[in-house]
């Protein structure tokens, strides 16, 4: 594993994306309990790696995250900004009280600003899209990962009872 | 083949679990079950596409089983034994519970290989041993530091 190839624009737009996104994590109010938001920052972090690991690598092999197809240590790195995005997803999901009717809307929403990000990593070459890959198939990614995750915080509420 | 054996073998520990009487939480066993996860994605990157110490399977259908055992099936064992473990009285109880987990996982290795998923290159059935074990204590600590920090109180001074 290699810390990093070049030092150039991914690295510094990863390391921008950490002090935002812990930045935010910190100042906001805090809402959640302490294990569900521990859960669902882990959360985040898994999913990510899972689909990178998955269809980014391997056999399919997607897509290329930063400066070479070798495991570099801001490989590492890109997954903990997914670990608040997962937070902040269940904290406005409380915050903006989501019901049934604003669910789909909710996830809509969350699946645009996912594709966004996805744009403005690819203008800063932290992904490199490679074997035919398209961003409308990472359509498909957010809307799986962004359902499961409001319908399983909602099952988790249900046993936790706050 | 091998995509049959995996899938029932993925589909039996999930039910399995589903049946089970738990001992730990719904946010528990999800905490450890993604930490799991994300330990073995990465060790088995580094020890397959960096390390190059196993070579594995071009075919997708196989892959899949492959995809199966890691994600799955590996994760849903840390978290059943675990589940067993906390119920369990005794060390010795404990101690079987991790050995017949261990075994299943090195069963699923040998039929990996078996179906040609994996070639071992610069790898052998001990150091997958190994592994698992590490996965179980891993499994045990993270819980054990989950339930420290999730549920300590804060003190008034």
């Amino acid at each position: 594993m290699m810390l990093y190839e070049n030092f150039d624009k991914n690295e510094i737009y990863i390391l921008s994306m950490l002090i935002i996104a812990y930045g935010a994590f910190f100042l906001f109010p805090k809402k959640l309990p302490r294990d569900v938001t521990s859960m669902f920052l882990v959360w985040g972090f898994a999913y990510s790696t899972f689909f990178d690991f998955t269809i980014g690598g391997g056999l399919l092999d997607f897509y290329k995250v930063n400066d070479s197809n070798k495991y570099e240590l801001f490989d590492l790195l890109t997954y903990f900004p997914f670990a608040t995005f997962s937070y902040f997803f269940i904290y406005f999901y409380e915050r903006l009280k989501i019901d049934k009717k604003k669910f789909l809307f909710y996830v809509i929403g969350w699946t645009i600003i996912g594709l966004v990000m996805e744009r403005i990593s690819i203008w800063m070459e932290v992904i490199h899209y490679q074997n035919g890959y398209k961003q409308y198939y990472s359509l498909i990614v957010f809307l799986v990962v962004q359902t499961v995750t409001g319908l399983y915080y909602e099952l988790i509420k249900r046993q936790h009872k706050y | 083949m091998a995509i049959a054996v995996f899938f029932f073998a993925s589909w039996l520990v999930c039910v399995a679990f589903a049946v089970m009487q738990k001992k730990l939480s719904l946010v528990e066993n999800t905490f450890v079950y993604l930490i799991i996860l994300i330990v073995s994605i990465n060790f088995l990157w580094i020890i397959i596409e960096e390390f190059k110490l196993i070579t594995l399977t071009k075919n997708g259908v196989d892959y899949t089983a492959y995809i199966l055992n890691r994600s799955v099936i590996i994760p849903m064992l840390i978290i059943m034994q675990l589940n067993l473990i906390q119920k369990s009285n005794s060390v010795a109880k404990s101690a079987v519970i991790v050995i017949a987990t261990v075994a299943i996982m090195l069963g699923l290795s040998v039929l990996s290989t078996q179906f040609n998923i994996t070639t071992n290159i610069k790898w052998n059935f001990g150091y997958d041993v190994i592994y698992f074990l590490t996965l179980h204590l891993i499994g045990y600590y993270v819980f054990k530091t989950f339930r420290k920090i999730a549920y300590r109180e804060v003190k008034n001074t």
